[in-house]
């Protein structure tokens, strides 16, 4: 069975700042998207999550690669893609002096519809997203959780079989992005295939069938959230020291000792990957207390995606900058 | 069709709740007619001035000229807006065509400025304006055209320039000039030869003459031709130059 998303090799080549110089957003994209599932791209800002989304939504060109959406190709069916797809991009797109209900109504009759069809549709919508409330006042009144399930209500007025989702819940409240979360799924169970962005492992931990962790343009994992923490073994042990000095003391104090499996450096500390982890743990502290670098404090824990995305890249998550979306 | 129809009426019903905005496009053109217009007064009798001797059939039709100049010229800081807010995204994915989307937009900046000069010459009969019906119909047609014209322009370097300071100097270094040589403020047949020279290169020169005509009631005078030619030819070459731009994939 075709996938919704099937690319190759796409690409995205933009002029850099310099004369002569290029950006490499996106590089040599190979992607299958079942339909019904929820795939994540995860990554850091400037991973060229939103570039790739971008593309497959027909919003940017690609320059490189080809890819179909929906069943139809990207670089000479964009039209009808639009037709069966749904989008909600960072920044939502209400207008700001028009009514909730209004925009709906804007975006349902470029869909098509006829004005009554699309009254109806709204009001369901309104009805099941409980949206009554707030829905004739004017979004620039709206808080940023009222306002992303409009967003989401926008991004489903066509009833897609593809909904595109760039960093749903960034910036939202916890209370907000549960809700989110909620309405994404119920999407899932009937039916409706999503693709979303996010920099936040637990979104795409709670959310996703399946995740690719991209890194600088690059795909660099793919697989369910429980096939990616498999490839970490065991547990992570993480110490913490005030210098980076007692940092590298205790890797040297540790090196070729079999208890470890594997070494991250952190920053003032180090993260050690180990079979049992409250087996390892005293042992641990042992050799680095004896040697003199007793850590100023210890954490143990499962493997998380983040875990994934260090091991992979050797940066974790949080300490990559901003960049380029 | 309807595509156009529906942003058309979409944009209108954002320029009426935003009355503030609606104002502050016609405050400037009275603030000019109440002070600068009897500043004329004295100069405006002096032979060879344009006008007939009368200050205001002199600056009111240069008025309405330069309020679709600078009207129209900053566009481009809507689109702007609508770029930052996400509300042209939105839009580029669902089927609406770039061109109807590019259409919906000019047809609400014309009507807009249709709206306002007609407004600009009821005010300007307080002022003591006289004009010809016919005339003033004529000169609404060149209104829309170098409101097309600059709106398209305005619009595609909106699409092109994210810091909306630069697009506010690109504008004003174009359109300033532009302003000094069509003659509005002043008559050119008093300035240097040079500056007659540099006035015939600017295409509002020729529109504020024509402008001047219309008012008058001369509507075959050579110069209402020549302007009407060219901002036809002028308006249909920017929009298609913003017509492209929409269609290639931006911001």
């Amino acid at each position: 069975m075709p996938g919704i998303i099937h690319t190759e090799k796409l690409a995205k080549r933009f002029p850099g700042h310099k004369k002569g110089e290029v950006v490499d957003a996106v590089r040599d994209l190979d992607l299958d998207v079942d339909k019904g599932e929820i795939f994540g791209l995860l990554g850091p800002n400037g991973a060229g999550k939103t570039t790739a989304m971008r593309m497959l939504c027909t919003l940017l060109v690609p320059t490189g690669g080809k890819a179909t959406v929906a069943g139809y190709d990207l670089t000479t069916q964009a039209p009808e893609i639009r037709r069966h797809i749904g989008y909600v991009g960072q920044k939502g797109g209400m207008e700001q002096v028009a009514t909730g209900r209004e925009n709906l109504l804007l975006h349902a009759q470029l869909y098509r519809m006829s004005k009554a069809e699309a009254t109806r549709r709204i009001d369901a919508l309104i009805e099941r997203l409980k949206l009554s409330a707030f829905a004739d006042r004017k979004t620039e009144t709206y808080s940023g959780g009222q306002r992303r399930i409009f967003d989401l209500a926008s991004g489903v007025i066509n009833a897609p079989e593809l909904l595109f989702l760039d960093e749903p819940t960034t910036g939202l409240d916890p209370q907000s992005r549960a809700r989110v979360w909620d309405e994404v799924k119920a999407l899932h169970e009937q039916g409706t295939s999503i693709f979303l962005t996010t920099h936040y492992l637990e979104e795409a931990d709670a959310l996703c069938d399946r995740v690719a962790i991209v890194d600088l343009g690059r795909m660099v994992a793919l697989g369910t959230p429980a096939e990616l923490k498999k490839q970490i073994a065991g547990d992570i042990l993480t110490v913490s020291y005030d210098t980076a000095e007692r940092a590298e003391a205790a890797a040297r104090l540790l090196e070729g000792n079999p208890v470890m499996l594997e070494r991250h450096p952190i920053e003032n500390g180090q993260q050690l990957y180990v079979d049992k982890g409250d087996e390892a743990l005293p042992v641990i502290l042992r050799i680095l207390g004896q040697g003199g670098a007793a850590p100023k404090s210890v954490h143990l824990s499962r493997p998380s995606l983040d875990d994934v995305f260090l091991k992979l890249t050797g940066r974790s998550m949080r300490d990559t900058g901003e960049g380029a979306h | 069709m309807r595509d156009i129809y529906l942003i058309t009426m979409n944009e209108i019903r954002v320029t009426i709740r935003n009355p503030f905005w609606a104002f502050s496009g016609l405050f400037q053109p009275i603030i000019y007619l109440l002070l600068f217009g009897p500043l004329l007064n004295g100069i405006a009798g002096v032979r060879g001035f344009p006008g007939g001797g009368s200050a205001i059939q002199f600056f009111a039709p240069g008025l309405l000229i330069m309020n679709a100049l600078f009207g129209s010229g900053f566009e481009g800081f809507t689109l702007r807006d609508k770029l930052d807010s996400g509300f042209l995204e939105r839009l580029r994915v669902t089927p609406i065509s770039r061109l109807s989307l590019a259409l919906g937009f000019i047809l609400q900046t014309s009507i807009n400025l249709v709206v306002q000069s007609i407004l600009l010459l009821i005010v300007a009969l307080f002022f003591g304006l006289r004009f010809d019906l016919l005339g003033a119909l004529v000169l609404l047609v060149l209104i829309v055209l170098i409101g097309i014209t600059m709106a398209s322009v305005s619009y595609r370097l909106g699409l092109k320039i994210r810091e909306g300071g630069i697009l506010a100097g690109i504008v004003n270094t174009f359109v300033l000039p532009a302003m000094i040589l069509s003659g509005i403020m002043l008559p050119i047949n008093f300035g240097p030869p040079i500056i007659q020279m540099a006035a015939r290169i600017d295409p509002f020169y020729y529109a504020v003459n024509a402008s001047r005509a219309l008012i008058a009631g001369h509507v075959g005078d050579p110069s209402v031709l020549s302007a009407l030619a060219v901002f036809l030819v002028l308006s249909a070459a920017c929009l298609a130059v913003f017509i492209r731009g929409m269609r290639e994939a931006v911001a």
